[in-house]
């Protein structure tokens, strides 16, 4: 599983809670250039994604993952659903997690 | 010293003075009428000749009126003494006879170069240009060439005897001389038709004239070139039809100056309050219907009466005319530079327009700050709505990104911890989400970042949807508007929506956004207690304000018990 998200305490918290779960963390990412990267490197099974990163957000991320065929995207953001529209649903990504309630229940729910 | 200058000022200006022409012409005609007598030349000739160098020159002198038409009065004085030297053929005398053969049609030049660049003096356009060079060449030229070869005993010029050379030279003059003729023809024409109607009162007399005076010329040059013989009849003829130019001139001139209104009925006409505009009626005074106004304001920048910006044009074929009051510039008039013409009745219209101008110009000055206020207010709603997004983005990449932190690490630590401690770190970890809750409300409320990345129909159905009663949406906008009107449209249906909830005791409520044109119109009804005022300091106040920096309305109807309607008309600006 690849983490991407641009505060660091959060990747901290998000691996732990997924490592605790059983999940294999296999990096983190900083920005979108990175996560891209690090998909294209570690070729994990499943990508726990920030919308709002650095550089392009995280439906751009998820549409290019999902174009390349590769591994399933779960959107994360501390904002709610709501707030992004249709976009969460067009982007092509698995599902979507208001931050505060991720717990790797929540996450697994949308693996399945 | 000063006796000097008093001793040598009235010979020079003997020199300058041009009513001296007229005598000097006259004497000039006597002159040349007697030679014509003694010689037997034809009467009538003798008659047409003397009567058009006369009216030439009574034509220059009447022209001296118009500064601007300099150059014409030279041409109208320099034509008659031409066309008499021209008679000097009559002379038996070798050398005036060889002056007045090189003088022959010269004078026809000079009337083709007046009406042709009538009247500043510059040729009306490229053709015009080259008919005029080619009336000299041919006639000039002509003649110095042909002077050369022409057998006459008279003739000082002659360095050989070539009859045919000479009057090859004769037939090649007459025809090119049809040409120009037919070309002055057609360019006065074109020039009748496209004349504004300033100048057309004052030089359509002359246009016709040379109309006239040009086809005779093509009658009697094409004869001549026909039957290859001088026709003395229509020589004559031409000549007194050329006639009509000084007296079209003449004309032209009388004609202006019975058209110009008194400055007592342009007091009258300016002062009514007649439902005209100033602009109107100072076009109708000048008989300019291309006339302008421009207000000059206090910084000396230029406004039109709508108080927009106006620029005061620097090209030739419009002019400037400031008015003034108490010394100072208020106005100009731009207007066909025809008019400069008639400085009298200019200087009676801008003496007259000074009286009532002022106010127009306070006017126009106040609309101009008007606007001027209004762009700068657009600027503070537009600086607030940026500062607002930055508020929004803090808060969301800040406060709100480490409670988030905080909330899901309190969950791990809980879904470890034994029973007692988990409990303590699930009601710590609601707490922070109560916070996060609130927080994420407050940051919608600064900027709803839905909007800017959806837009407005987008946005409002989240509101909609948010909302603590039901709430439908009808009607969707296919196309983006600008950030300013979407977030004022937005700002409308959440105010709107929380007093619903907040006053109305509605059961429910709709909204509806509406494009027609240029102008999106946002409603929103509830079938609630109605009642509902603008009051100062409201939330309502506050959007209202915001709307009319957009130049939209904001209406409330809401009658007691009869629920509210709360409506917004918001120009798209395209």
């Amino acid at each position: 599983m690849l983490i991407v998200d641009d505060h660091q305490p959060f990747r901290a918290v998000a691996r732990e809670l997924l490592e605790s779960a059983g999940y294999l963390v296999t990096g983190e990412a900083a920005d979108a250039a990175e996560a891209l990267a690090a998909v294209a490197a570690d070729a994990p099974d499943a990508v726990l994604l920030d919308v709002q990163l650095p550089d392009r957000d995280g439906f751009a991320v998820a549409s290019a993952i999902a174009a390349a065929n590769g591994p399933a995207v779960v959107l994360i953001s501390s904002r709610d659903a709501d707030d992004y529209g249709r976009r969460v649903v067009d982007c092509g990504a698995r599902g979507f997690i208001t931050k505060s309630k991720l717990s790797a229940a929540a996450v697994a729910a949308l693996l399945e | 010293m000063a006796s000097n200058a008093v001793t040598a000022l009235p010979s020079r200006a003997a020199v300058r003075d041009p009513v001296l022409l007229l005598p000097v012409a006259v004497a000039a005609g006597l002159a040349v009428g007697w030679l014509g007598v003694h010689e037997r030349a034809a009467g009538t000739r003798i008659a047409a000749d003397l009567t058009l160098s006369w009216a030439l020159v009574t034509a220059s002198l009447i022209v001296l009126e118009r500064p601007r038409w300099r150059r014409a009065r030279w041409l109208l004085a320099a034509a008659p003494f031409a066309l008499l030297g021209s008679d000097l053929e009559w002379a038996s005398s070798h050398a005036l006879w060889t002056v007045g053969f090189l003088l022959e049609g010269l004078w026809a030049a000079f009337l083709v170069q007046l009406v042709l660049t009538f009247p500043e003096g510059r040729p009306w356009s490229r053709p015009a240009r080259i008919a005029v060079i080619t009336a000299y060449t041919l006639t000039l030229g002509g003649q110095l060439v042909g002077g050369l070869a022409t057998p006459d005993t008279r003739n000082l010029l002659q360095v050989t005897s070539h009859p045919s050379v000479a009057d090859a030279i004769d037939r090649v003059q007459a025809i090119a001389g049809v040409g120009v003729a037919l070309g002055v023809l057609f360019l006065v024409l074109q020039r009748l038709h496209a004349l504004g109607r300033p100048a057309r009162r004052a030089q359509a007399p002359l246009l016709l004239a040379a109309a006239i005076t040009a086809l005779t010329s093509v009658v009697w040059l094409s004869w001549v070139t026909a039957t290859d013989a001088r026709v003395p009849t229509l020589e004559t003829i031409a000549h007194a039809l050329a006639i009509t130019i000084p007296v079209g001139i003449v004309v032209g001139i009388g004609w202006s100056r019975l058209r110009r209104p008194q400055a007592s009925e342009l007091v009258v006409e300016l002062r009514s309050e007649a439902a005209a505009t100033m602009r109107e009626r100072l076009a109708r005074a000048l008989d300019d219907p291309t006339l302008d106004v421009a207000y000059r304001l206090g910084d000396g920048r230029y406004v039109d009466a709508t108080g927009r910006p106006a620029e005061l044009p620097q090209r030739p074929d419009r002019a400037v005319t400031a008015v003034t009051a108490g010394g100072e510039a208020i106005a100009a008039l731009i207007h066909d530079p025809a008019l400069l013409d008639e400085p009298a009745l200019v200087e009676s219209v801008r003496a007259t327009a000074a009286l009532v101008l002022e106010n127009e110009r306070l006017a126009a000055e106040v609309r101009s700050q008007l606007t001027e206020v209004r762009a700068s207010r657009g600027r503070i709603v537009a600086a607030a709505d940026a500062e607002r997004r930055r508020i929004e983005r803090n808060l969301h990449d800040g406060a709100q990104q480490r409670l988030v932190t905080l909330s899901v690490a309190l969950g791990l630590e809980a879904s470890r911890a034994d029973s007692a401690a988990a409990a303590a770190l699930s009601r710590a970890q609601d707490e922070v989400e109560q916070a996060i809750g609130e927080l994420r409300e407050l940051a919608r409320g600064i900027h709803p970042t839905l909007l800017r990345d959806e837009g407005l129909t987008a946005a409002v159905e989240a509101l909609a949807r948010r909302a603590p009663l039901p709430v439908t949406v009808q009607g969707s906008l296919r196309d983006r508007l600008p950030d300013p009107v979407e977030l004022a449209a937005y700002f409308v249906v959440s105010e709107a929506l929380t007093n619903v909830v907040k006053h109305a005791s509605a059961s429910e409520a709709s909204v509806r956004l509406e494009r027609k044109a240029a102008t999106l119109r946002v409603t929103v009804i509830d079938d609630g207690v109605g009642g509902a005022r603008i009051t100062p300091g409201s939330g309502l106040a506050g959007l209202r304000d915001r709307l009319e920096a957009l130049d939209a309305t904001l209406s409330i109807d809401s009658e007691q018990g009869r629920g509210t309607n709360v409506c917004a008309f918001i120009s798209c600006g395209s």
